[in-house]
């Protein structure tokens, strides 16, 4: 049989294809004078916020070391999560990746000998708030920088509440009683991501600590010294559940993600965004408009007029870091990489106006309105809470303390189903 | 050529190379999630073994699966009865239009786009304040019927089962064109001369003769059922509650945000098993009518 001319043609232009690409791919990794790093973070949008001062710390690295360039992957939020899950299992880490100093997310990595011990030393000149660089610290050893003091609290739009004849709520029952005030107006009340749950989880713990008065409560209920069946537990999901039932948040409430709710909030089409102060950058993103710039403003998170806790009681921790991972062909350069980006940020990220860094910061008077009422927020706190309960224990618990809050809200668990099931989630995360 | 199918070291020579990728990219991942499957690890980190009890856990302590189980299973019951009846239909209609190659292309659209792009869009058009399906019924003036299409517990399944459905329906339409296209006009003018009407020309004529080809379009279908991931990842995630959870998005749940690898693995074995009784029964029920070999 006569092979046919055409097929063969094909086949051998395929092979010889195949044959450059590899060459190609080949002769790019022979090339030593030049180093590329992998860098990986959560933050896409590198015009604005903390993603354009990590921009700015890498390009400033590389114009002090031309031989070194960067290959930068950056997801939103959740997928981030997940995908650097994925690179953990593969033993494919970038050698810098930003990260969350939980023991739900470091701690498996550092049990996993994935991520490399860092100098303390290197760090020791920077004015790090207390608490800060030792939430990085397993083992003894110091695995991260941290990037941001997180608060947690209520950001508003000023225009859209003068227009709903709303004033700043002060108390729960404040807010429920907007409620028809906005849907009047056609807005929506309160804004955040249900989807990914965990708004709704540190939500939660916000309104326990408004019912007992304190942040211990939750935590002696992780120690199991109480259990999430008492009835300030469940009355503090009673209170949850009602507000979304009396149609507080918005009505695809556990479909919004967290770039969808950002939105909602930042076209005006919400009046409050329920939100951390890492969304400082809210102010300076080009992408709204500049009635929203002018008159996007921050407030603590209400009390509960029958509740024992302080509008000063701020849910408060610190959560990014950066790490290093463990694998890599130049670790020298790496170490040197995190030691610049550490002395760099702080400046960067207040001076930008990004975030609230995990450092002293000198304030100023051009700072934008945000920044000052993030501060004066931050300056009144009389207890913070620490890490959160849902960060505060394995990863199986916080994914089901999310997807609870998430039933929660959607009315498919009773406020007593919650608080048995988040129990029992409780003792099993204890017993392991 | 005689000389090559006769010669055993070609034969194997020649089979081998595909064989060796069956082991290696189908084979060799069943057996490995066995074994992950027998273990609580995260992914990375410390492996411990702990025996049988993930697969008892999925069995007997897990409603998600079951539920998830159920999801899939509706899924292919209404792909069944309720997309291939009207994909034969159109099909069947397609066969006696003339300029059916525009009609076609139409149908197929749907299909040749990404799963991305048809679960966004769809997300779009359910979002329960600015998407086009509650805006439409708003101007229609049935406004107590926008409800949160995704959101909703008692609509939430329903709504991403359309997005599947309408997103795998130009498949359907192209087995079915096709394999009616393979019966030669002379049978339906035979069965026609002897006094049968239209009903009775496709039930006792037209669909036997194409049974193989239903019969592949319902075993693809089941498997299809149960592989759905990327439509849940990308709508609701298997929310509200466990509403519109389907076991593939489950499984990487487990895997990738609980980090319960092995419980992930454990799924996906129960999955495998699951996919396997399916298509052997969706085999025995439709082996009835054998028609002619395809």
């Amino acid at each position: 049989m006569k092979i046919n001319r055409a097929f063969l043609l094909l086949t051998a232009s395929l092979f010889l294809a195949a044959t450059f690409a590899w060459a190609n791919g080949q002769s790019e990794s022979t090339q030593t004078q030049k180093v590329v790093i992998k860098v990986a973070d959560n933050l896409p949008d590198r015009t604005n916020g903390m993603g354009l001062v990590t921009q700015t710390i890498l390009d400033g690295f590389t114009k002090a070391h031309p031989n070194v360039s960067f290959e930068v992957e950056s997801y939103p939020d959740q997928p981030y999560q997940q995908k650097m899950k994925l690179y953990a299992t593969a033993g494919q880490l970038p050698e810098m990746f930003k990260y969350w100093s939980f023991s739900t997310l470091l701690k498996p990595l550092v049990d996993g000998n994935l991520v490399r011990p860092l100098n303390r030393a290197d760090f020791s000149d920077i004015p790090y708030l207390p608490g800060a660089l030792d939430s990085n610290v397993y083992n003894g050893k110091l695995y991260g920088v941290p990037v941001t003091a997180d608060m947690w609290f209520v950001y508003y739009n000023k225009s859209l509440m003068q227009k709903a004849g709303v004033a700043v709520p002060t108390t729960i029952s404040d807010l429920m009683a907007s409620i028809p005030k906005f849907k009047a107006q056609g807005i929506i009340p309160v804004v955040t991501d249900g989807k990914d749950g965990w708004p709704l989880s540190i939500t939660y713990d916000n309104l326990v600590e408004r019912l007992t008065g304190s942040f211990d409560t939750v935590r002696q209920a992780m120690a199991r010294k109480i259990k999430f069946t008492d009835p300030e537990f469940v009355q503090a999901a009673q209170i949850l559940q009602n507000m979304a039932k009396a149609g507080l948040f918005q009505s695809d409430l556990v479909t919004s993600d967290y770039g969808a709710s950002r939105n909602l909030f930042g076209q005006e089409k919400a009046a409050m965004y329920l939100m951390g102060s890492w969304e400082l950058g809210l102010v300076s993103d080009k992408s709204f408009s500049q009635n929203f710039s002018d008159n996007v403003a921050v407030a603590k998170f209400p009390v509960l007029a029958s509740g024992k806790g302080q509008t000063n009681d701020l849910v408060a921790w610190y959560g990014g870091n950066w790490v290093l991972g463990a694998k890599s062909k130049h670790p020298a350069i790496d170490e040197e990489l995190i030691k610049y980006l550490a002395h760099q940020w702080g400046p960067l990220t207040w001076g930008k106006q990004a975030a609230i860094p995990a450092q002293k910061i000198q304030p100023n008077e051009t700072d934008s309105p945000l920044a000052k009422a993030i501060l004066q927020i931050a300056g009144e706190a009389t207890s913070t809470s620490g890490t959160t309960t849902l960060d505060s224990s394995t990863p199986a618990f916080k994914e089901t303390h999310q997807k609870l809050c998430i039933e929660l809200v959607s009315g498919v668990l009773t406020p007593e189903q919650f608080a048995q099931q988040l129990d029992a989630a409780a003792a099993q995360a204890a017993g392991q | 050529m005689h000389a090559v199918f006769t010669n055993r070291k070609a034969i194997v020579a020649l089979t081998v190379p595909a064989l060796l990728v069956m082991l290696f990219a189908i084979v060799a991942p069943i057996l490995l999630s066995i074994y992950y499957g027998l273990t609580s690890w995260a992914g990375f980190g410390k492996l411990t073994f702990v025996g049988l009890r993930n697969y008892r856990d999925i069995i007997t302590a897990d409603p998600t699966f079951w539920h998830s189980l159920a999801n899939a299973v509706i899924l292919a019951l209404v792909t069944i009865f309720i997309q291939n009846p009207v994909a034969f239909v159109i099909a069947a209609a397609l066969t006696k239009v003339k300029r059916s190659r525009i009609f076609r292309t139409i149908y197929f659209i749907p299909a040749i786009l990404t799963v991305v792009v048809v679960t966004r869009l769809w997300v779009s058009i359910f979002n329960p304040n600015y998407g086009l399906l509650n805006k439409v019924i708003h101007a229609l003036g049935f406004s107590q019927f926008s409800v949160a299409w995704l959101s909703n517990p008692s609509t939430a399944l329903w709504s991403v089962i359309f997005i599947m459905i309408w997103y795998g329906f130009g498949w359907a339409l192209l087995f079915y064109y096709s394999g009616l296209m393979t019966m030669s006009p002379e049978i339906e003018e035979a069965a026609v001369i002897d006094g049968a009407n239209r009903w009775q020309l496709y039930t006792r004529v037209v669909i036997p003769y194409i049974f193989p080809v239903i019969q592949a379009v319902l075993i693809i279908d089941v498997i299809s059922s149960l592989k759905q991931m990327e439509v849940i990842y990308l709508s609701t995630n298997g929310a509200p509650g466990d509403a519109t959870q389907f076991i593939a998005n489950y499984l990487y749940i487990k895997a990738f945000m609980y980090s319960q690898y092995g419980y992930g693995s454990a799924i996906s074995v129960m999955f495998v098993v699951i996919a396997l009784i399916l298509t052997l029964v969706t085999r025995g029920l439709t082996n009835r009518n054998p028609g002619v070999e395809l």
